[in-house]
């Protein structure tokens, strides 16, 4: 028999073994179930939404389907991020039963299989929650209007679909635990993350800006044919959202260096630090309202480009502009609350990660509150650069298509404003979440 | 440059003087400053009184007692093991004793020349002021921040208590140099071996000029030559400078480097090499 084949074995067995709860309680499995269980619940009422409007076979309906598979695109890029923002708390929470294996002797590969294996059972388990969680909350969203009637049964996928969503997201589970396997050592005297911080090359930045230029010069070119200037559109929407995710992290980490420099206090030390220690990391719990931020300012104009047209219009024409509207709140208010859950699972995670660390150094005398400031300005400071960067950017690309009266026009404004508001009230909102697992790791020491 | 403390301030303005809100009172103290901590402490007294004093102590852990009825006295300047089996209440003892947990019952005070504290008696944030001005941590893993470098992990314990940065760092500098990490300031955690790291946790632990520092199974996760190399480093800038070193160990060799052993069974004391058990 290979060692392969017997090392699965055994780390099957111990992974049994080990399936029952830590001295950490509930909540260190509750969190990543919670988590897949949202993801499973979105994507499946995403998934549905979108479906729902290739029912249509009219012309208009080409529109509707167009704006649909948009938002489902918007949408699921922030769906995996917190997928695999769930994966990696799952696969990091036992991180001591994990070294204590190895100190037993347990091979990596075989700690590596148990990681892996505890984070699919975790996503499974979320999966199905997040399932009964589509069930539940479909009956409510049959109600939303478009084209003057309710969605109603068209909501409903077929069985195999919600089966193959849960699939995905437990495989994406699986898949994340074993990449991020490859960051941390798992040795005999605990788990270790890499020596040097990781580095965002300047090269990035020169990018962006290359292809923000680029962007903006295709935006401004005048097209013969619709399809073509159809196709630039969202050629361009696409690069801005691909831009952003090339240069948060360089902005990041120019902004962590920056803050280095300047930190005076050692709450505002610990902080530069912690955005330094890994900017994708930090670009990655705000990248969802930095996308969000984007999508507001297309949508919002695309909103007041919507309810600008002066004509009288019948037919399934007349509900375009209101359901755009709508649509776009939809994809917004979705957009938002994967952000929260984002910001909540990612700042559990890394607290229950540095659990013996904040214990410590409460034992040292550092009042809670320095901890608690540290960690929620090494979020919310990215979170204010790069949501207000995205809007910027985007307002950049938009403005060469609808022009400065649009982009400025009040609904639009609005909307903008507004998105960034709510997207930095519920990443804080998500920060506040986790003050008891800060609690719990502190509650030992007292 | 010696560091005398005064009231309920910490150290007279004899060395480095620091702005800001708390940090105008206070002053660093130098790497090697001799003799100068107990003297300071209790200018006058002979001879030299108890400087932790713990009464009677209980602690249960749930159906577990870890201290049952413990007394004992730990003098300015001395050195002293606390050693015993595991689950004896070693480990519960020094978190008693250093305000992490509070006993179930009993009395532990702090006599220094500003006057004597009632710890078991102080609130959460009172305790976490004591610990972060009066007392140093050695733990045996150290316990460092990862992300910050060896620097940044000595000068932000001066910063907890209002220093500005620059004075933090200059002093922490000072502390780093003189445990044999010159060179090695800018370097993180990780990039420094067990020992150089432990060397990091004691400048860490008495930057702030603390009078009485705890230590933890310090040389518990390092091999038998780093850990004397770390045992003598820890003593020379404790008594060596007379302030007061409470370690936790099970390692007879450790403890034989201290000046005094006490010994604990199921939370009493069993043994004390400076006069019997209690």
């Amino acid at each position: 028999m290979s060692t392969a084949v017997v090392d699965f074995r055994s780390a099957v067995r111990l992974a049994w073994l080990l399936a029952r709860p830590g001295a950490a309680g509930g909540s260190a499995a509750g969190l990543p179930v919670l988590a897949f269980g949202l993801v499973t619940a979105l994507l499946l009422i995403v998934l549905a939404g979108a479906l729902s409007f290739f029912r249509w076979q009219d012309p208009a309906a080409g529109l509707y389907q167009l704006l649909a598979v948009l938002a489902l695109v918007l949408l699921v890029l922030p769906l995996l991020t917190l997928g695999g923002a769930a994966a990696r708390l799952s696969a990091r929470r036992r991180d001591d039963r994990l070294s204590t294996l190895r100190l037993l002797g347990a091979t990596p590969s075989t700690v590596g299989i148990i990681t892996v294996l505890e984070s699919t059972a975790l996503a499974a388990a979320g999966a199905v929650a997040g399932v009964a969680g589509y069930l539940l909350l479909a009956p409510l969203v049959q109600l939303i209007e478009f084209r003057g009637a309710p969605i109603g049964t068209a909501f409903w996928l077929n069985p195999l679909a919600v089966a193959g969503v849960a699939a995905a997201v437990v495989l994406l589970a699986a898949a994340s635990a074993a990449a991020g396997l490859g960051k941390v050592v798992i040795s005999p005297l605990g788990v270790r993350t890499r020596q040097a911080p990781a580095k965002v090359h300047w090269f990035r930045g020169v990018l962006g800006a290359l292809v923000i230029v680029a962007g903006y010069a295709a935006v401004s070119t005048g097209y013969a044919s619709a399809a073509i200037a159809i196709a630039v559109v969202l050629g361009t929407f696409a690069a801005g959202l691909a831009v952003l995710n090339l240069l948060g992290p360089w902005v990041v980490a120019v902004l962590g260096r920056r803050q280095l420099r300047k930190a005076s206090t050692a709450g505002k030390l610990l902080a530069a630090r912690a955005i330094l220690e890994s900017p994708k990391a930090a670009w990655r719990q705000v990248s969802g309202v930095a996308m969000t931020s984007f999508v507001a300012v297309f949508g919002g104009t695309g909103a007041a480009l919507a309810g600008s047209s002066p004509q009288e219009t019948m037919g399934p024409e007349q509900f375009i502009a209101g359901d755009i509207r709508t649509g776009i709140l939809i994809t917004i208010g979705v957009s938002f609350l994967m952000v929260a859950c984002s910001a909540g699972v990612n700042q559990a995670s890394a607290v229950l990660d540095r659990a013996d660390l904040y214990s410590s150094l409460d034992r040292l005398g550092m009042p809670r509150h320095v901890m608690d400031r540290a960690r929620i300005r090494a979020v919310m400071l990215p979170l204010l650069l790069v949501s207000l960067g995205s809007a910027a950017v985007a307002a950049l690309l938009v403005l060469p298509l609808a022009g400065l009266a649009l982009v400025m026009a009040p609904l639009s404004v609005l909307t903008i404003a507004a998105c960034l508001a709510a997207g930095i009230g519920v990443v804080r909102g998500g920060l506040w979440a986790t003050g008891p697992v800060m609690a719990k790791v502190l509650e030992p020491a007292r | 440059m010696n560091s005398t403390r005064t009231g309920s301030t910490r150290y007279t303005p004899d060395a480095v003087p620091a702005p800001g809100p708390s940090a105008a009172r206070m002053t660093i103290p130098a790497p090697t400053d001799p003799a100068a901590s107990a003297r300071a402490q209790h200018p006058s007294s002979r001879p030299v009184p108890a400087i932790l004093s713990a009464r009677t102590l209980t602690k249960t852990y749930g159906s577990t007692t870890a201290l049952s009825g413990l007394t004992l006295d730990i003098r300015a300047g001395e050195s002293v093991a606390i050693m015993g089996t595991s689950g004896s209440g070693k480990t519960t003892l020094l978190h008693c004793l250093a305000g992490i947990v509070l006993p179930d019952s009993g009395r532990i005070t702090l006599n220094t020349a500003a006057g004597s504290t009632r710890i078991d008696s102080l609130n959460e944030s009172g305790r976490s002021r004591l610990r972060r001005e009066s007392f140093g941590f050695v733990f045996q893993q150290g316990l460092l921040i990862p992300e910050l470098t060896a620097l940044e992990n000595v000068a932000i314990a001066l910063m907890l208590n209002g220093l500005d940065r620059t004075t933090a760092e200059q002093a922490s500098a000072g502390w780093l140099q003189s445990l044999g990490l010159a060179g090695m300031e800018q370097r993180r955690i990780g990039e420094l071996s067990g020992g150089q790291a432990q060397r990091v946790a004691i400048a860490r632990a008495q930057v702030t000029g603390a009078g009485v520092i705890f230590a933890d199974e310090p040389t518990g996760a390092l091999d038998s030559a780093t850990s004397a190399e770390v045992m003598q480093v820890l003593l020379d800038s404790t008594t060596g400078a007379s302030k007061t070193l409470v370690v936790v160990t099970h390692d007879d060799t450790v403890a034989s480097r201290c000046a005094r052993v006490v010994s604990l069974q199921d939370g009493r004391l069993v043994g004390d090499s400076a006069g019997g058990a209690r």
